[in-house]
């Protein structure tokens, strides 16, 4: 297919449960006013005993309305992050009905995560391990990651297509990315794409044996950064074709105009010190949008506040963007939420969708002194920028996945 | 969908051997293996030779020193459906990789260590390759696959998906040829999870493990043979919802229409049995059984399928245990 022959995809919902809040206007509210959300583990979540490290950034679970207390008591936490935020995408789109149900029983799941409802699994280990006789089929049935998908499509009524992509901290930019490929080629001209991560012990303490997590505060960016602080959210978005959008008179909130992602070998857990496979990344993606690199009015940022991770990309936005003269704005919004993982290029893409509509720039947390190739760049407390257009999120995971995507209004 | 990948290349790695040749030699001897839990208690499982000439090439790759088995099964697998094809090409080459449990054995040792050591004994040198798309990673690496690689979590469905997703990626011109692939690999912990589920009670039932790849490249006017289209049913969680699934799968299709029948002692098995009722299949004969693993075995029945149609068109239910069925259609021109 053609280039100009090729639908345009657009962002008619949005929804999220962060560690800032329930829905995604009271996150985006409390993101813009400079909150953050990390404290100790709940020790109903685990137990953090033995480990460096003993914050996160954890969410209150919302409400589930027409759920009752059995239905409740089933659902892994990855799936009591997952629901609620994909109610509120489908609600924003006008796609839910007043039963709480989606209109489109077609419609296609395209999500990510790492972990899935591991919390799950870690109980039936637990119980095998020591041998204890109570562990469950169910508990080890409902931690596999399909699972979490069933249970949005049995809470949503629907049945399409469905994709579930783990492809570590870059998954939920490529379960978005994906899901605009699914429209472009026809599959489908709706999808719900977004991921979800809830806390679990597994995958706390593996990053603490890393030593990447932080015993102090987050600090992307920063000079003195020690590491990333763990967090958990869902966050959905709804991707159409224009055409199916306006045929409803859905309003757009925003246009998904570029999608680039490639792979990274430089190892397995450390990006190629100069960012050149990012840079790379982020090329496709412009390219793709039809855009140069100085139309991005802001960036958000992957910068996990890992000493690797933040050099490799500050460098990589420096080749992309210039030197000193550049105006793009640059933060990582994990300052505030933590790492969320497989759901954070979803709740990323969000952020910077928020940015571009309102103009707001969600401001870099905890900065003291920025690393020189940033300074300048980095958003500061209260910045607004009205005159937005376009918007990136960029990510990078472990197996060297990368991943940007470019939102244009 | 309507998909058209034409297989330009297969591999496969599985208890009874290495090459696709090995997915028609016969069961191979299970070992019985104790589960976690109560080590008294041993079932059959099929397993992979590692030990096995063809692995001892990887050994002594750099970047695969730590790796646990499904990486050897992967990049074993991988390297035979890219026999042939120049260094340069595989730049343009997308790997896409379908898993349900993924890395359990590294997952496994990890959590176990933290369980019985602490979790300031954890292995940092465990958790990197627990991560689902740790094993894509390392053979893209070693392969020199230069294309995009993706990770996809399911039950069988999800190399449904896998195919589906290649031809979304050909579509946009992203690569030029992608390998998919299904694999899974063996742990105890999994025969635990069986016995809960009460599969290992199923007669014939055996666990198993491996990998299959298929090199996959848009279909052209020449190609004899293709898979044409990929199906997913709408997701089941009761009995019910399964039987209204398996229905689906094959409704509006000519009976006259062969089908190769995988769902072997599983508990899908009446399930296809019933939906299949009067459709010929692709042979008289049934090809050995290799136990489930899951993706892998998703993958082993779709390259069977693709050796054994001789009719103009076939069908592959893809029986996925855990979310939603499949179906491929293969069409030979």
């Amino acid at each position: 297919m053609s280039a100009d022959r090729q639908p345009r995809v657009v962002v008619t919902g949005v929804g999220a449960v962060t560690p800032l809040g329930p829905t995604f206007p009271e996150s985006w509210a409390a993101l813009v006013a400079g909150r953050a959300a990390d404290a100790p583990v709940p020790p109903e979540i685990f137990d953090t005993t033995g480990c460096r490290a003993q914050r996160a950034c954890s969410a209150r679970l919302p409400e589930l309305p027409g759920l009752t207390r059995k239905a409740l008591s089933r659902l892994s936490r990855a799936s009591r992050l997952a629901l609620p935020a994909a109610r509120e995408a489908l609600a924003q789109a006008g796609l839910m009905d007043r039963d709480g149900r989606c209109t489109r029983a077609d419609l296609a799941i395209s999500v990510s995560t790492t972990a899935g409802g591991m919390a799950f699994g870690e109980n039936f280990c637990r119980d095998v391990i020591f041998a204890r006789r109570a562990h469950l089929y169910s508990q080890v049935e409902r931690y596999l990651p399909q699972q979490q998908v069933l249970d949005l499509q049995q809470d949503l009524a629907v049945s399409g297509p469905s994709v579930v992509m783990a492809n570590a901290c870059a998954s939920g930019a490529n379960a978005i990315g994906h899901a605009a490929d699914m429209i472009f080629a026809g599959e489908t001209d709706c999808v719900l794409a977004g991921g979800f991560e809830a806390l679990c012990e597994l995958v706390f303490v593996g990053f603490d044996c890393l030593q990447a997590t932080t015993t102090e505060k987050c600090r992307p960016f920063d000079l003195k950064r020690s590491g990333l602080m763990i967090g958990e959210a869902g966050a959905f978005l709804v991707l159409e074709s224009r055409a199916s959008a306006e045929a409803r008179g859905a309003t757009i909130l925003a246009e998904l105009a570029g999608y680039g992602h490639s792979t990274d070998f430089f190892h397995l857990t450390q990006p190629q010190p100069t960012g050149g496979v990012l840079v790379e990344v982020m090329r496709a993606a412009l390219r793709e949008a039809k855009l140069e690199p100085a139309q991005i009015g802001y960036i958000n940022a992957h910068g996990t506040a890992t000493p690797v991770n933040d050099g490799a990309e500050a460098m990589a936005y420096r080749a992309l963007l210039g030197g000193s003269d550049a105006t793009t704005r640059i933060s990582s919004t994990k300052a505030a939420i933590g790492h969320t993982l497989g759901a954070a290029g979803a709740v990323e893409a969000l952020f910077a969708i928020a940015a571009l509509r309102t103009g707001d720039l969600p401001p870099q947390l905890n900065l003291q002194e920025p690393i020189p190739e940033l300074a300048g760049a980095l958003v500061g407390p209260n910045e607004k920028r009205a005159d937005l257009r376009h918007v990136m999120s960029v990510n990078l995971g472990f197996g060297g996945s990368n991943a940007a995507l470019v939102f244009s209004r | 969908m309507k998909v058209d990948l034409a297989i330009a290349g297969q591999g496969t790695v599985t208890p009874a051997g290495v090459g696709v040749d090995a997915l028609f030699l016969g069961t191979p001897k299970p070992h019985m293996t104790a589960t976690l839990g109560e080590p008294k208690r041993e079932f059959p499982v099929l397993r992979v030779d590692l030990k096995d000439a063809v692995f001892a090439r990887w050994q002594n790759e750099p970047r695969l020193r730590r790796v646990s088995p499904i990486t050897f099964f992967m990049v074993e697998a991988a390297a035979q459906a890219l026999t042939g094809m120049p260094a340069g090409d595989r730049a343009q080459t997308g790997l896409i990789v379908a898993l349900s449990a993924g890395c359990l054995l590294y997952s496994r040792r990890f959590f176990e260590g933290i369980l019985k050591n602490g979790r300031r004994a954890a292995s940092p040198a465990l958790f990197p390759e627990t991560v689902f798309n740790s094993p894509g990673s390392h053979v893209a690496s070693v392969l020199g696959l230069n294309g995009a690689v993706y990770a996809l979590c399911g039950d069988e469905s999800a190399w449904v998906g896998a195919l589906k997703t290649a031809a979304v990626w050909l579509k946009r011109g992203r690569v030029r040829q992608v390998i998919v692939m299904g694999v899974e690999e063996f742990d105890p912990l999994a025969l635990d999870a069986y016995r809960c589920a009460r599969w290992v009670r199923r007669s014939g039932f055996l666990a198993s493990e491996g990998a299959a790849a298929l090199l996959v490249r848009t279909a052209r006017p020449d190609d004899s043979l293709v898979i044409s289209e990929a199906h997913e049913t709408p997701p089941y969680r009761s009995s019910a919802e399964a039987r209204f699934a398996a229905a689906e799968l094959f409704t509006g299709i000519d009976e006259l229409v062969p089908c190769h029948r995988s769902a072997r002692n599983t508990w899908a098995e009446s399930l296809e049995a019933d939906a299949t009722e009067g459709r010929p299949e692709f042979s008289a004969a049934p090809p050995p059984y290799l136990g489930l693993a899951f993706t892998a075995s998703a993958a082993w029945e779709t390259i069977r399928a693709a050796r054994t149609l001789d009719a103009p068109r076939g069908l592959v239910p893809i029986w996925g245990l855990n979310h939603r069925f499949g179906r491929l259609d293969l069409t030979r021109r």
